[in-house]
């Protein structure tokens, strides 16, 4: 019993650690280097996203894309004139099938992956 | 205006603290940091660790604490939490500076050599305080009853981290406890259920 209540005392006493003068700024050191590795993971984020985008984009660009965007223009194009005859509507998906709709698919691909690759290394 | 939202954060429990940590906000962890950071530097300091380096140990450890503040579940104090890892990661570093091993291995220390040290330093009053009667333990006691009974670990986790016999922490707890109890002046009176940091090394 005398075992036991000197252990919890001793457990108090460690405890029981009086505040250091220089706490405060010891405290203000932490926070600043939470604030510095916090920055640098943005800064490598953005770095990574960025990367990714790019590397998203060429790949896109390299593999027979456009061949592809010409064939479904193509189609897109046969699919608005049968449209056409139907309504008049059918105007928009004639104006998607030009060559504006190649860079918006591109475009919206590489800001895809660039928020794919910084949400995956965020995750991480 | 900093200073309402330190007075704001400084009026939160500890809890409250860790979920707003875990959520990002790094000046709740900060001022996590003001209130235990001391707390910390004292448990290195009486595992062994000299005061620059016990405090880049709890540094490191509070912002491994920041990162893994998800992992804390509440199970206990946030201090104690911490305090195991802070306890771990001097050894960690013992160990990398290949320091351990003669650290452990170190011969109980000449009890008369620590009396006179810790009694130059207040026996006359009777009211020797924890840090000088840690003086007399030698290197290995006075880090197990440290990791015991400052952080918390219980003796097969200490032994695991000091890479250490259990049987051997186990004497080493019971040599440092007698030392100690000899030292310590008697307790003074404590209030009622006094909250008891960590948990008692039971093997």
């Amino acid at each position: 019993m005398a075992d036991l209540e000197f252990e919890r005392r001793l457990e108090r006493l460690f405890a029981d650690a009086p505040e250091l003068p220089d706490a405060r700024g010891f405290a203000e050191r932490i926070e600043r280097r939470l604030d510095r590795g916090w920055n640098l993971r943005r800064w490598l984020i953005g770095a990574a996203g960025l990367a990714g985008g790019v590397v998203g984009a060429s790949q896109l660009v390299l593999s027979n894309l456009f061949d592809r965007m010409e064939t479904a223009e193509h189609s897109a194009r046969v699919l608005g004139q049968g449209l056409a005859r139907v309504t008049p509507a059918s105007d928009m998906v004639s104006a998607l099938s030009g060559g504006y709709g190649v860079w918006i698919a591109v475009g919206l691909a590489v800001v895809t992956l660039g928020f794919a690759v910084s949400r995956v290394i965020e995750e991480i | 205006m900093p200073g309402a939202g330190h007075a704001t954060l400084a009026s939160l429990h500890d809890v409250e603290l860790c979920a707003r940590a875990a959520a990002g906000e790094r000046r709740a962890f900060g001022e996590l940091a003001r209130r235990h950071g001391s707390a910390i530097r004292h448990l290195l300091r009486r595992m062994g660790a000299q005061g620059a380096e016990a405090d880049d140990v709890a540094q490191d450890a509070l912002l491994a604490a920041f990162e893994r503040i998800a992992e804390f579940r509440g199970e206990g104090t946030f201090a104690g939490w911490v305090k195991r890892i802070a306890a771990r990661q001097y050894l960690r570093r013992l160990q990398r500076e290949k320091r351990l091993a003669s650290y452990v291995a170190e011969e109980a220390r000449d009890e008369a050599e620590g009396r006179t040290e810790a009694g130059a330093a207040g026996d006359a009053e009777r009211r020797l305080d924890l840090d000088e009667a840690l003086k007399v333990l030698s290197r290995p006691e006075r880090m197990c009853v440290s990791m015991c009974y400052g952080a918390g670990l219980s003796h097969a986790e200490a032994a695991d981290a000091l890479n250490l016999p259990l049987g051997t922490v186990k004497s080493h707890v019971k040599r440092g406890l007698e030392k100690l109890r000899t030292r310590l002046a008697p307790a003074p009176e404590v209030k009622d259920g006094a909250e008891v940091e960590g948990k008692r090394g039971n093997g």
